[in-house]
């Protein structure tokens, strides 16, 4: 069995792939994340969003997606991050988390990765704060296949944990 | 994409529809005493219709049940098997079957279903049943002439020897029609005859016929007499009556329904068919629909709005500059014009997705007798209002709420016959439906004359089972303890019965009826009865609202529910019990400040606020709002599953200026507002 498949603990069928793996990262409060990319629907620049009264506090409101309403979340609370604020660079990813189609408000989006199971390691070296969030911990390579910076690593987050249990 | 396997399920559920109806009918009718033979015909027919049709498409066990409902069918139109309850409970296990069938059935021909409860029942009535009587030969009595009877089929046999047995008197029509109009001529004749008389058969006689036209002896069975026949058959009518004759001469006859005197002719055209020929030509008059569709163009209807509030903005703004003045009143005149059209669209869309309750009524009106069957309880079920429209997609989601309603009112409303005869009442419960339009609303009732909710007892459950406390209890007001059925996790009875107790509470059904914009209320009268009250918007698609402003958002209220605006007097606003009311017209208003409740920060205009007083069933609240935008129609989109448990929200909605404003729920509101705090303290320990 892959390691990967062993990371991921309820996988949706379309995450469970063999290498290489393709990962959309971007930018949260100073560090790189990262979904899937079979998860991501869109990308959209940050629209004007209706708050909704009463609404667990991740949620930043709704939005209008072609006359669907979607509801978006600041990932950033939603992991307890501190750092700057967004700014015009932010946009809104569309997850999906396989009950529905939310927005993910993150500051900057960075670019595609490959990866292969040995890039990526089990979630347990990141806080259990996060934890049921987080996938795993990914290492990139460059486009000659070579491994990056030490420094540089991807948190990968798990798509069906958004919003799913709010 | 239109699926000839959708088609077909849709055609089956309509004929199961309708022959659930005429069970229903027949159920009354073998109640009363009088089977009118026409009904088990009709039955018979849409059972025969089904098993083709399934045949046509494969559907091996649709055809299988429906072949054997039609043997049954088939003895009871010929006599050889005599209608009575277990039939009917055969028949209508037969429909429960179809159903069962046809919705495994969406998953395609193959599919097998259980309806080893059909089965079972048939043989049952297979074991009970006695051979058949044997011809009793009164017909030989009458001065019929054999070759005629050698022609008639075995159903009209079977019919004549039934009036003859009854002693109902036979009469002979001779009528001449034109050929070219004969089919049409036979439909008004038997529509003129059905009230007095029975057509037995019509044949055709040799004796005349012109031409262009066919003289037919037509053999009736009437109890009317001969006086009452004329008048409605037509005073020139030739009718004789048909005596009987003395049994010794028996072969004088006053040429009474002549003999054929070729070979039997073949059936007149259009005999057997007649039904078929109707029923294809109502077709071609209306289609089919899936409500998908009809979703669909209500969503660009919407869209339309949207460019219609747009359009609207930029003919205000060219207006307001001089040098574009004749531009500006062109420009109005083709927006009012826009408009109009546009109401016309929606509304036309609106009536299309509109049904008559009566479908749903029907399907309760078979509960209503199964349960009463299982339950050995007396129920007549009193209709009222079946023709008052809904959309469609309403009666959809009120069908599992209402059905559970009326189990409840059965199995514990309505007491048994000895029961009821103690208590003085009729043996014979009353459960009555009814429906009516008010406003925009529509009011359904489910009224039963059972033995109504123990107040005390109602207190004292709700205790036991810690919803409530002693000193909380002690406080309530008769509605609220009326209400207290609907709270989660209460139920009057210890044992869960096959019935009611399938998992689904009052609360549930509270919920759902909540979700569709509607309320329910109780009322009862502990030994007189109870009565629940339903009322729910007509429609969900389009609905008119009223766009107010809160700290500095917009929010839409469906103005079903808004009876009036008015400006807020801050010094007429009064405290009781720690609640802000208002006394409008006498009456006490209760308040309810949504900017407090939403956390927003109100943001009026120099102190001058608005309460828009809201009405839900019977209960008013007033939500003090910043300022009031107008009345705009909107389409009610739905929120995401992760909002699901946030209250206080219809949806949201797009309002045409790129942001989305959210529609608040004013019944979900005002029953948040308006349940004692006790009960709010009990039910949500956060």
């Amino acid at each position: 069995m892959s390691e990967l498949t062993r990371l991921s603990r309820t996988p949706p069928d379309d995450l469970v792939v063999d290498t290489p793996r393709e990962i959309l990262a971007f930018d949260l409060a100073g560090e790189t994340y990262a979904f899937p990319l079979a998860a991501v629907r869109e990308i959209l620049r940050v629209p004007l969003m209706t708050p909704v009264p009463r609404a667990p506090s991740p949620i930043l409101g709704v939005i209008s997606v072609r006359g669907k309403i979607t509801t978006v979340v600041d990932l950033r609370r939603m992991l307890r991050l501190k750092g700057e604020e967004p700014d015009r660079r932010a946009r809104v990813l569309l997850i999906d988390n396989r009950t529905e189609v939310v927005g993910v408000l993150v500051d900057r989006v960075q670019q595609v990765h490959h990866l292969v199971p040995e890039d990526v390691e089990d979630a347990g070296v990141v806080s259990s704060d996060v934890s049921d969030f987080v996938l795993g911990v990914g290492r990139p390579r460059d486009a000659r296949g070579a491994r990056a910076n030490d420094d540089d690593i991807i948190i990968l987050l798990d798509p069906t944990s958004i919003l799913r249990h709010s | 994409m239109p699926d000839v396997h959708d088609e077909f399920l849709a055609e089956v559920q309509e004929i199961i529809e309708s022959l659930s109806r005429d069970l229903l009918l027949l159920d009354q009718a073998q109640k009363d005493g009088h089977v009118q033979p026409d009904l088990v015909n009709e039955v018979f027919r849409g059972v025969h219709t089904l098993k083709g049709i399934a045949g046509m498409f494969g559907y091996a066990q649709l055809g299988s049940l429906a072949h054997k409902l039609e043997d049954l069918l088939d003895d009871l139109r010929l006599g050889r098997v005599t209608l009575s309850q277990e039939v009917l409970d055969v028949l209508f296990e037969g429909v429960e079957g179809f159903q069962r069938v046809l919705a495994e059935g969406r998953e395609g021909p193959e599919q097998e279903s259980d309806i080893a409860p059909f089965d079972e029942a048939m043989e049952e009535l297979a074991r009970q049943s006695a051979p058949p009587l044997e011809a009793r030969g009164a017909l030989e009595d009458f001065d019929l002439d054999p070759s005629v009877l050698s022609v008639l089929t075995e159903y009209e046999e079977h019919r004549l020897r039934t009036n003859v047995e009854d002693g109902v008197a036979l009469y002979r029509l001779a009528v001449r029609f034109s050929l070219t109009t004969i089919d049409a001529n036979l439909e008004d004749l038997k529509e003129r005859a059905r009230t007095v008389a029975e057509i037995i058969t019509y044949l055709p006689s040799m004796e005349g016929g012109e031409g262009d036209s066919i003289d037919l002896d037509v053999l009736l069975a009437s109890r009317a007499t001969h006086a009452e026949l004329k008048t409605a058959l037509g005073e020139d009518a030739e009718l004789v009556p048909i005596l009987k004759r003395a049994r010794t001469a028996s072969l004088t006859h006053h040429d009474a329904l002549a003999p054929p005197k070729a070979a039997p002719p073949a059936p007149p055209p259009g005999r057997d068919h007649g039904v078929d020929q109707l029923s294809l030509r109502s077709v071609a008059h209306s289609v089919r629909v899936d409500i998908r569709k009809l979703d669909h163009l209500m969503n660009v209807v919407g869209e339309l709005a949207i460019v219609r509030a747009a359009v609207g903005r930029v003919t205000d703004e060219v207006r307001g500059k001089p040098e574009l003045r004749h531009l500006a009143l062109e420009l109005h005149r083709v927006h009012r014009g826009f408009e109009r059209r546009l109401e016309e669209l929606q509304g036309g869309i609106l009536d299309v997705r509109m049904v008559p309750l009566g479908q749903l009524f029907d399907k309760l009106a078979r509960i209503v007798r199964q349960v009463a069957r299982e339950h050995d309880k007396e129920v007549r079920l009193a209709v009222t209002g079946a023709e008052t429209e809904v959309d469609k997609l309403i009666v959809e989601e009120l069908s599992d709420p209402l059905m559970h309603l009326i189990r409840n009112a059965i199995d514990h409303g309505i007491e048994s016959p000895r029961v009821r005869e103690l208590a003085g009442k009729p043996p014979v419960g009353t459960l009555a439906l009814n429906a009516y339009p008010k406003g925009n609303h529509v009011v359904l009732e489910i009224d039963d004359d059972g033995a109504g909710m123990n107040e005390r007892l109602l207190v004292e459950t709700a205790v036991r089972k810690k919803l409530l406390t002693p000193e909380a209890a002690s406080e309530l007001s008769r509605e609220e303890i009326l209400e207290l059925v609907f709270m989660p996790g209460f139920s009057t009875r210890s044992s869960i019965t096959d019935l009611s107790g399938r998992g689904v509470g009052m609360d549930v059904v509270k919920t759902n009826i909540n979700r569709l914009g509607g309320v329910v209320d109780v009322q009862s009268d502990f030994g007189g009865g109870t009565k629940l009250t339903i009322t729910l918007p007509i429609t969900l698609a389009i609905i008119s609202s009223l766009i107010v402003r809160l700290g500095g958002r917009r929010f839409a209220l469906p103005i079903t529910s808004v009876q009036e605006a008015i400006l807020l007097d801050p010094t007429k606003i009064r405290s009781v019990e720690g609640r802000e009311v208002l006394t409008l017209r006498g009456s006490t208003l209760p308040l309810c400040r949504l900017d407090v409740l939403f956390g927003l920060e109100a943001q009026a205009e120099a102190g001058k606020r608005f309460v828009v007083v809201c009405a839900v069933g019977t209960r008013r609240l007033g939500f003090v709002v910043d300022a009031l935008e107008g009345q705009q129609d909107i389409v009610i989109k739905a929120l995401g599953p992760s909002l699901s448990r946030v209250r206080g929200f219809a949806g949201a909605t797009d309002l045409g200026d790129q942001r989305v404003a959210l529609v608040l729920d004013a019944p979900g509101l005002i029953e948040e507002m308006l349940r004692s705090s006790e009960l709010v303290a009990l039910e949500a320990p956060r």
